[in-house]
């Protein structure tokens, strides 16, 4: 059962079950605890050479115990969301933990994730369950509908859930090349049905400042 | 509470603060000034343009007069919710009637073009004038205070109502040779607090509750004049400006974003 202790704690209450975190990310516990190291964070051979080759690096660990377990990493705000037989896609450094049911995995972003400097390759989260993911401030969560559309900054993007197809979109023209860009021209479009976290912050990203 | 609140365009806030860290401003065919990059979506349909398209000379002529500073800011013209934010500081917004407030430039986030935004005699500050909204990031919310007053120079975001600022050192503390030494060395234990920034006069002072500055954003320079302040080389009547390259653009590369 995943709680927040604050707006910046992960109590996770554990009777005997099993949690996937961050790898040190536990700052306090109480009762008895076991912490294993996940090798290729519990994706089996294939998931392993697949993260090495994707570049998207995730150390994690498995949790199992009894009693109340505390993560946190580096005062980032946390988020908890659910997830009912759901995909969530979320960069690997932004990712704190997920109940120890879900399923988790590497896939492909296309563009986007070339601008938004995190690499190509997204990690997936699976099942259901929940999951708590990090932002630098806290962050926002928008719905996408079919009737609303969502253009999201790069930089500001963390993860969506649900069924939604990004589109990356570029505004660059002369003005661009002249200098006079507007500081906005990559952008992703979410389209149909689901969930966008947007963190109050933007990461340096290629296209930062064009 | 354990499950976020899911916003969409109906539930977002119009003109208004989401979270302390994020603001969402509303645009029904209406336009905003926007520092760039600030911008972190939105919904409908809406349009980023640098300052120096055409079609906004009239905006332009109205509400911007910093030539050189044209390169940061953006115009965002449509309709629909935006959400604005910087660096996960906080982010408030303020309402000017028929007033004038002075800002650290890179403190100022947004503002509606019913005010006219200009550069500061002081440099590194923006100054704002007639009415309308605007939106600031501070570290840690704003603090008002009433002049007369004294505020450390880290701490201060900016000034409404023209009260005049100056530079204050607390000269006893400096004074005589333990004083010089202290200054000089630290030993014998500055307090780090013997410069400060005096305001006298009627008006409102804007302090952010740390002391830790926001990345300073070039303001532009201003024009190379007797007299200007901050004038670039050979402004102030200063002497043994560095010597421009060949080849190097100077001020030119800057417009251009090179």
């Amino acid at each position: 059962m995943f709680r927040l202790q604050g707006s910046k704690t992960l109590a996770v209450d554990l009777t005997g079950d099993a949690v996937k975190a961050k790898n040190g990310s536990m700052v306090a516990y109480d009762g008895q605890m076991a912490f294993k190291k996940m090798s290729g964070g519990g994706e089996g051979l294939r998931g392993m050479v697949t993260r090495r080759l994707t570049g998207e690096q995730m150390v994690m660990m498995e949790v199992k115990g009894q009693g109340t377990c505390y993560f946190a990493d580096r005062a980032s705000e946390i988020n908890l969301v659910s997830l009912h037989s759901d995909t969530l896609y979320v960069e690997a450094s932004n990712l704190l933990a997920t109940d120890g049911g879900l399923r988790t995995g590497t896939s492909f972003t296309g563009l986007r994730g070339g601008a938004s400097g995190n690499g190509l390759f997204t990690t997936t989260v699976e099942g259901t369950g929940q999951a708590a993911i990090m932002s630098d401030g806290s962050a926002v969560v928008l719905r996408v509908t079919p009737q609303y559309p969502l253009n999201v900054d790069p930089g500001a993007y963390i993860a969506h859930q649900g069924r939604l197809q990004q589109h990356f979109q570029s505004g660059v023209n002369f003005r661009t090349i002249m200098g006079e860009g507007s500081g906005e021209s990559f952008q992703i479009r979410f389209e149909g049905d689901g969930l966008v976290y947007v963190q109050p912050s933007e990461r340096n990203t290629v296209g930062g400042d064009v | 509470m354990s499950t976020p609140v899911v916003f969409d365009p109906m539930t977002l806030p119009s003109d208004d603060n989401v979270n302390a860290y994020t603001f969402c401003v509303e645009l029904k065919g209406s336009q905003w000034f926007l520092q760039k990059g600030k911008m972190i979506a939105y919904y409908g349909q809406i349009d980023f343009n640098g300052i120096g398209h055409g079609r906004f000379e009239r905006l332009i002529r109205t509400s911007f007069h910093s030539p050189l500073h044209a390169s940061d800011w953006v115009v965002a013209e449509g309709s629909g919710k935006m959400l604005l934010a910087d660096r996960a500081f906080d982010v408030n917004s303020f309402d000017l009637e028929d007033g004038n407030l002075t800002i650290r430039a890179g403190n100022l986030l947004a503002y509606q073009p019913t005010l006219a935004l200009k550069q500061s005699i002081v440099p590194g500050f923006l100054t704002l004038i007639g009415t309308g909204k605007f939106v600031a990031a501070s570290n840690g919310p704003v603090v008002f205070m009433e002049p007369p007053l004294r505020v450390d120079p880290q701490a201060l975001v900016g000034w409404a109502d023209c009260p005049s600022p100056c530079h204050h050192y607390d000269h006893g503390y400096m004074k005589g040779v333990m004083g010089g030494l202290r200054s000089l060395t630290g030993i014998g234990g500055t307090s780090g607090e013997e410069h400060q920034f005096e305001f006298v006069g009627a008006g409102t002072v804007l302090l952010q509750s740390t002391e830790l500055l926001m990345p300073e954003q070039a303001t532009g320079a201003v024009p190379h004049e007797p007299g200007v302040p901050g004038g670039g080389p050979g402004g102030g009547g200063q002497h043994g400006s560095t010597p421009r390259m060949p080849g190097q653009l100077g001020d030119l590369q800057r417009r251009f974003g090179l």
